[in-house]
């Protein structure tokens, strides 16, 4: 058997806002891919898969490929669908080797993993709602009429105010008057950032959260988020620019676990 | 004494194929002059509907059609059940619903409860006031006046007797569906299972809508022994690296198959069902020596559900479902706004854990919106095993 057909693989994590692709050559990352997923997940998982073989010059039947994320339904060209739960837990053990809790914040839906050994042991994922998630964000500086760049800027300010609800139509309403009664764009920020955490910390109460704690989701690069969840959580959280990558670099890695056909 | 129905309702033109059947189905027993009683819950005893010559009927709907309509009166942060049954009355667009000559209800949850009130605007209701605690001897003896005089109500409504032969023979015959649908779902215990978990559900779930006993028992056996002697030929429809899976939880069929494919797609197998479609009302028999009358009360109050505190017997059916089916994992299904199973939940989890069984809860309703985190949900659990 040729070597290079067992130790190259391919993960992609295709979510609601971003499609992740991560090539693995004997267990390193080789490449990354990341672009926005648009309108056609199916269109836009090919196009990252393509783009690694392209840049690792590998033809397809050289590589093993595993589709996660949101995006994986429907997806006929990968050798293995696996779900984005199971993918965060062996690439957060990837990310930071002796990893036991996960707290992943995407686009349209956060979750809390216990992992041992990058294997997942419980996890709780939030409800068919926005509230802790980045749209949840998103939609919060859209009413400021801010983009998310201009966001983190903003949170720079380190200033928080008081948002009590965690449901984005609400938020929404909630931002308006608070906007209205003069409270500053900073504050307004801060009190965001600390809705979405309110509510992810509703799912890591649910499992045991153990240290080491990694944040993935592409909102681990905002460090107001990180230093808000460490105060919540009490325990130091790891967040690593692989972090947007930890669901892309389980499924590559999902290669160890391959069954034998 | 009540009139039994025999119209079919106004908007009948407007209706899909198998619900028109349904109430054509409906319509030729009662054509025939038989009363049908409509009930909402595995306490009910069947027993004596059967002994008066009844038809009884499931009237827990299973779909979100109706929900609209009742959340015109009722507030919309209630469990799908109850909503939908309500409204299934007051649209007349369900068979069984639309033809109950007599609707029971019962003071299972405090939701239900304030709900027959408002039923009962609409139809002939009669309550069973079903207690807290199966142990105590008042609980026992509420139980059993509560069923005699359920007798008398139907004695009364429908002009008949109810006389001790009578309830025998029907305490007989219904010990025989529940041991032939023991003996149809307990095919699961071998491995792999001959059948997979949605065509088990859907025989369990569709077996309460067939009115003919002899017919319903012979259909049955037959389906045991298809199903046996396929497997016997070596027809494998489920791969023995399957995990099995036991659901238990809130009432399943319906929509809330949505669950049962979602765990069935990600490459397990659904072996058993602690629930009310499943071995909750099947598992034990009515006691066929003494007293008619006390051996069907006794045995009704035993099941167990988490309306019960302490809710002992439905741990202890967990454990032995899961020893006799070699489950490797527990997936319980909530309906939203289910107090009384959502609570346990905690319970149940905690029993697991001590287990070392696998254990997660969803929470549905019945709408679709929720398929996807269902199959990420239960896809990573099914992955965890």
């Amino acid at each position: 058997m040729n070597h290079r057909k067992t130790t190259a693989s391919i993960g992609i994590d295709c979510g609601s806002a971003a499609c992740k692709g991560i090539l693995l050559m004997d267990g390193k990352i080789k490449e990354k891919e990341i672009r926005p997923t648009g309108w056609s997940p199916k269109t836009t998982t090919r196009e990252v898969l393509e783009e690694l073989l392209r840049r690792a010059d590998l033809p397809r039947e050289d590589v093993y490929v595993v589709v996660t994320g949101y995006g994986r339904l429907g997806i006929d060209f990968a050798d293995r669908i696996v779900t984005e739960i199971t993918c965060h837990a062996l690439g957060a053990e990837h990310i930071a080797p002796g990893v036991r809790t996960v707290i992943d914040i995407g686009g349209q839906d956060s979750k809390a993993i216990s992992v041992k050994d990058g294997f997942v042991t419980s996890f709780q994922m939030n409800d068919k709602c926005a509230a802790g998630t980045g749209r949840f964000l998103e939609m919060s500086a859209h009413r400021m009429g801010a983009d998310l760049y201009e966001f983190s800027e903003l949170l720079k300010a380190r200033k928080t105010c008081s948002l009590s609800s965690v449901c984005a139509v609400f938020a929404d309403s909630e931002i308006i008057s608070l906007l209205a009664s003069g409270k500053t764009r900073e504050e307004i920020a801060g009190g965001v950032i600390h809705s979405v955490v309110k509510r992810v910390m509703a799912l890591a109460f649910r499992i045991e959260v153990e240290s080491p704690v990694l944040l993935t989701g592409g909102l681990a690069e905002l460090s107001v988020l990180k230093e808000v969840l460490e105060s919540e959580i009490g325990k130091p959280v790891i967040a690593s620019p692989w972090s947007r990558y930890a669901g892309a670099i389980g499924a590559a890695r999902m290669i160890e676990r391959r069954k034998e056909m | 004494m009540v009139k039994i129905s025999t119209e079919l309702p106004q908007v009948f033109g407007g209706f899909a194929e198998a619900r028109q059947n349904g109430f054509l189905a409906m319509k030729a027993i009662k054509d025939k002059g038989i009363g049908v009683v409509g009930q909402f819950c595995t306490y009910t005893p069947l027993e004596v509907f059967m002994a008066a010559d009844l038809v009884s009927v499931g009237l827990c709907s299973t779909s979100d059609e109706t929900i609209p309509a009742a959340e015109s009166v009722l507030p919309s942060n209630l469990c799908p059940l109850i909503k939908s049954s309500y409204g299934f009355a007051i649209t007349d667009k369900c068979p069984y619903m639309y033809f109950s000559d007599l609707v029971v209800g019962e003071t299972t949850c405090d939701g239900k409860v304030k709900m027959y009130e408002l039923l009962a605007k609409e139809k002939n209701v009669h309550i069973l006031e079903l207690p807290r605690r199966q142990n105590t001897p008042e609980a026992k003896a509420l139980w059993r006046a509560e069923i005699a005089r359920l007798i008398e109500r139907v004695e009364k409504d429908f002009g008949v007797e109810i006389t001790e032969e009578k309830l025998q023979d029907a305490i007989r015959r219904r010990n025989t569906e529940r041991r032939l649908l023991k003996e149809f779902y307990e095919l699961s215990t071998m491995s792999p299972p001959p059948m997979t978990g949605l065509h088990q559900l859907q025989v369990l779930f569709g077996a309460q809508f067939k009115f003919d006993w002899q017919e319903k028992v012979d259909e049955i056996r037959k389906a045991i022994d298809t199903i046996k002697k396929a497997y016997e030929e070596g027809e494998r429809p489920v791969p023995a690296s399957a995990p099995r899976i036991l659901i238990t939880g809130c009432p399943m069929g319906g929509v809330t198959e949505k669950v049962v494919k979602a765990v069935e797609d990600a490459g397990a197998v659904v072996v058993a069902y602690e629930n009310c479609t499943g071995a909750k009302q099947m598992e034990r028999q009515v006691k066929e020596e003494g007293d008619p009358l006390t051996n069907i009360a006794d045995h009704y109050l035993q099941i167990g559900c988490s309306v019960m505190t302490p809710d002992d017997n439905r741990f202890e059916l967990l454990d032995d479902l899961m020893n006799r089916f070699d489950v490797d994992g527990v997936v319980e299904m909530t309906l939203q706004a289910c107090h009384t199973y959502a609570v346990e939940a905690y319970s149940i989890k905690q029993h697991m854990k001590n287990k070392n069984m696998p254990y997660i809860q969803v929470e549905t309703d019945y709408s679709t919106s929720d398929v996807g985190q269902l199959s990420t949900r239960l896809g990573a659990f099914i992955e965890m095993l």
